[in-house]
């Protein structure tokens, strides 16, 4: 593009440092909120307004900024799951199957001790963190699974992951529907409640996952940037053959990332059916749930397989999925707002990672080369 | 659009002319006042070391880089290209050192694949009987119908060709035209280059180094040297050392001496070692030998006669399918390649880009490729990015890679500076055994000096070095050993001293001379 003598180029970056991927990244939010206020104005609705009722709803209000913080746990841990598999290549689409067998292994575990009988009392200390480990051990297998036919047969993560996220989602209608063994004694298509006893502890109202999730994503991000296991999957991610020549098992990776993946993905499990006030069993809707963890893949692709990165992003998608919702309600407007509002912003974020690899620049051009006789089409 | 300024060209005018080129990129001046010039009919070789500029110039030259300065002009008209399009429209075509097939579709497909006239519906028939005239007039062999995946290298590189001279060019940039080729392939690719240049194209030929087809072919040559244009001359008027010397910039010298080390105790024993191929097949059939302390053992032969195998199977990424593999007394024909890294086995690959580095990686994770697992680099774990860091700098320099930086990605390393930098990580570790497969292959005249010379210093260290290479000069002049491999066999163990070209030569196309009686007993 050329106006007057100077001509608009884009150049290569050679490198992005991490402030300036964040500069890009706040641009690219305000970008998609620019955007999105055409549907508002459509709607003969203040853009402006819109989006204060959804920010104040979603990181104020004392009502709704709970629902932000579990969302965002949640999907901290399945952009993590997503996240691990990732930096070795790997796809994982099966988070959402993962979740769903950490949430029935974490049930198990209560189911054994009793746990169906209404209001049991239980010992907490020992349970909960049975249960945590029953979540991880559960999501670890079942994305053992993906990792091992990956490794040694070289079957493709993706389709496997999917179709297992299938299985894993008729398993649990069959445990928790009539007839299950964990079936509500009340009937209803969803599973005994938790007895209180073992309700996750709570810090201020929120529950203890949250510490959890942000460990996780520091171990992660340490893990990555320090550790000899990270370096063989960053190896690996990046060139499976030459990792085989620097001696790194290529049936080994594979298998440990998802398994790691798997653990995560447990815990997610965990989190949102045992650990969210006013869940505390396996909901109906629990489909609802599965699909929410493909954000972790969202997530985790914005951020760049960065840990750390993955914080401020799933902050921000759990927080406008649950303003969006509002605001839906409140303004009175059509169906599906708020996946509308993801949607763009996930578009916009996409399209402005161009911008880590080219710059824009202006360029001074010399008279004589528009006197060019040269070819332009 | 402008076509057909070259449609009327006569043998000797000028096709394509570029004046001042000049492109920065970060940190370096890749041309920097570029003057060249091409006449139609003339084989034009452009010399160069890697790194020197060629790449971008041909870039710029087919429109895939846009010059910050300079002009190019086309049958005396100025152009601007915005995309390699602009390049092929007017009559310029490329064939890059790395094939751009699709290996599933036939070879005709491929040919077609993107030609204007291709359209929404095929003409396969008459596109065939086209090609296949082009095909004879220029003397390429190719089965018009054979999938491309079933090609070898030089055949796959014809198909390149005709593709480029069906979309109508008049003036073709060849990079690297014989590199992958085996001898016979180039004798075969020199004569249709020489029938193109009867036919009023302009050839142009990047190569960085076998200067003596440089000197066979070529009428004129421009050589390149840190982005400059150093010389341009007729080839009838230059030697083969005159052009060393502009290219490198200082002296060169051709051969090495065969260091003299005292023979030590054997450190690599291998019995009636046989692998399979990656299509299945006994690629290597039984081959017995041992190299000791202090020598380097040469493995001649064409690529594709069981190098790659033997040489994967000692470094551990392939299966032994019958015989045995001992290491300093160890039968470690089961052992897993971390194992034998660990016990000081050297492996450089051929394959520099695909295996010997990760493109997305600094150099300082390339060099921990070989590192990661050490014990002088990690605790309990955590690996040592500063102590790392500190190695990268000191072997960089040492071996002199030509980066700005350790962080910089290795992608961006050219190739010479990139097998450099392998040669470094490797031989830091400081093997017993260094196993180098087509460590030369492709570098330039001043880096395969140097690879060599790092060569025998591992000898000098006591280290044994098996080193596999196409090039006959590069074994005889630096082996103790000589072992000629035909189809998977040795066809006979040489002493370095008693061996010589034509032997060698016979015994390499598959004749057995000479036994290896003498190779245990010494």
């Amino acid at each position: 593009m050329r106006i007057g003598s100077y001509e608009l180029k884009f150049e290569r970056r050679v490198a992005v440092a991490g402030w300036e991927a964040a500069i890009i990244s706040a641009l690219a939010i305000i970008f998609a909120l620019i955007l999105f206020s055409i549907i508002f104005i459509l709607d003969d609705i203040n853009p402006l307004l819109a989006y204060r009722e959804i920010f104040s709803y979603a990181f104020i209000n004392p009502y709704g900024l709970p629902l932000t913080i579990n969302r965002f746990i949640f999907l901290l841990l399945c952009t993590s799951a997503f996240i691990i598999p990732f930096r070795a290549g790997l796809w994982n689409i099966g988070m959402t199957g993962q979740l769903y067998i950490g949430a029935l292994s974490a049930f198990a575990v209560l189911f054994a001790f009793g746990g169906k009988e209404f209001r049991a009392e239980l010992a907490p200390g020992i349970l909960i963190p049975l249960m945590l480990i029953a979540a991880a051990v559960g999501g670890a297998v079942i994305g053992a699974i993906a990792g091992f036919l990956k490794g040694k047969l070289n079957t493709n993560e993706i389709v496997v992951t999917m179709m297992l996220n299938f299985v894993a989602f008729w398993l649990v209608a069959h445990m928790i529907k009539e007839g299950g063994p964990f079936m509500n004694p009340g009937g209803r298509g969803e599973s005994f409640e938790l007895p209180p006893s073992v309700y996750a502890p709570l810090i201020m109202g929120i529950p203890f996952t949250l510490f959890l999730a942000l460990g996780i994503a520091v171990l992660l991000y340490f893990m990555f940037a320090k550790t000899q296991i990270g370096y063989q999957i960053k190896a690996y991610g990046h060139s499976p053959a030459a990792a085989r020549y620097a001696g790194i098992s290529t049936v080994k990776i594979p298998l440990l990332v998802f398994i790691m993946g798997g653990i995560v993905a447990g815990l997610a499990g965990y989190h949102y059916f045992a650990a969210v006030p006013g869940v505390y069993k396996i909901s109906r809707n629990y489909g609802y749930f599965g699909d929410l963890a493909f954000y972790g893949i969202i997530c985790g692709l914005i951020s760049l397989g960065n840990p750390l990165a993955a914080i401020p992003v799933a902050l921000l998608f759990g927080g406008l999925s649950i303003g969006g919702r509002l605001v839906q309600g409140k303004l009175s407007m059509s169906f599906g707002v708020d996946y509308a509002l993801l949607g763009v912003l996930m578009i916009t974020l996409v399209a402005f990672q161009f911008f880590y690899r080219y710059k824009i620049v202006w360029v001074k051009t010399r008279e004589e080369k528009r006197l060019d006789v040269g070819v332009y089409r | 659009m402008q076509r057909g300024l070259l449609e009327e060209i006569k043998r000797g005018e000028t096709v394509l002319e570029a004046r001042g080129i000049t492109k920065r990129f970060p940190g370096v001046v890749a041309n920097d006042h570029i003057d060249f010039e091409i006449r139609a009919g003339e084989i034009h070789a452009v010399l160069g070391e890697n790194g020197a500029g060629k790449t971008t110039l041909m870039n710029i030259l087919f429109g895939l880089l846009q010059p910050d300065e300079g002009e190019i002009y086309i049958g005396g008209k100025r152009v601007k290209f915005r995309s390699p399009l602009d390049a092929i429209d007017l009559g310029i075509g490329m064939v890059h050192q790395h094939r751009k097939l699709v290996p599933a579709h036939t070879v005709i497909e491929n040919i077609v694949l993107g030609h204007p006239r291709a359209g929404k519906i095929l003409n396969l028939r008459r596109a065939e009987e086209e090609v296949r005239e082009l095909a004879e007039r220029y003397g390429f062999k190719v089965d018009l119908r054979a999938k491309v995946w079933q090609l070898s290298e030089g055949e796959k590189q014809a198909v390149e060709i005709l593709k480029t001279l069906y979309r109508g060019a008049k003036v073709l940039i060849l990079d690297e035209p014989t590199s992958a080729l085996t001898p016979p392939e180039t004798k075969k690719l020199l004569a249709s280059i020489e029938a193109m240049a009867g036919d009023e194209l302009a050839v142009v030929p990047f190569i960085t180094h076998k200067l003596p087809i440089v000197l066979a072919l070529s009428d004129r040559v421009t050589v390149l040297r840190r982005g400059k244009v150093v010389a341009c001359l007729e080839t009838k008027h230059a030697t083969e050392k005159d052009l060393a010397k502009k290219m490198v910039g200082r002296e060169v010298i051709f051969r090495i001496e065969r260091a003299k080390v005292e023979r030590g105790k054997p450190i690599l024993q291998v019995e009636n070692l046989s692998a399979l191929s990656d299509k299945g097949f006994l690629a290597l059939k039984g081959v017995s030998f041992s190299i000791h302390e202090g020598e380097i053992f040469g493995i001649a032969g064409i690529s594709g006669n069981g190098q790659r195998e033997l040489a994967e199977v000692l470094a551990g990424l392939r299966k032994a399918e019958g015989g045995k593999v001992i290491f300093d007394g160890k039968d470690i024909t089961h052992a897993s390649i971390l194992e034998r890294w660990q016990l000081g086995i050297g492996y450089i690959p051929s394959e520099r880009v695909e295996m010997g580095s990760i493109g997305d990686f600094s150099l300082v994770e390339n060099v921990m490729m070989n590192f990661y697992f050490d014990d002088n680099f990690s605790e309990r774990g955590i690996l040592n990015y500063r102590k790392m860091r500190k190695l990268t700098e000191e072997i960089v320099s040492e071996y002199g890679v030509a980066a700005p930086s350790p962080d910089i990605k290795a992608k961006n390393l050219s190739g010479g500076n990139l097998q450099r930098l392998i040669l470094a990580r490797v031989l830091s570790r400081r093997p017993r055994l260094v196993i180098a497969n087509l460590p030369a292959q492709g570098l330039d005249v001043g880096a395969t000096e140097f690879v060599r010379n790092k060569l025998v210093e591992a000898k000098k260290q006591k280290a044994g070095v098996l080193l596999i290479s196409e090039d006959l000069d590069e074994i005889l002049s630096l082996s103790d050993w000589v072992a000629p491999i035909y189809e998977g066999e040795f066809m006979g163990i040489i002493p370095g001293e008693e061996a010589d070209r034509e032997s060698v030569g016979a015994m390499m196309a598959g004749l057995h001379l000479k036994g290896d009686e003498g190779h245990e007993d010494r």
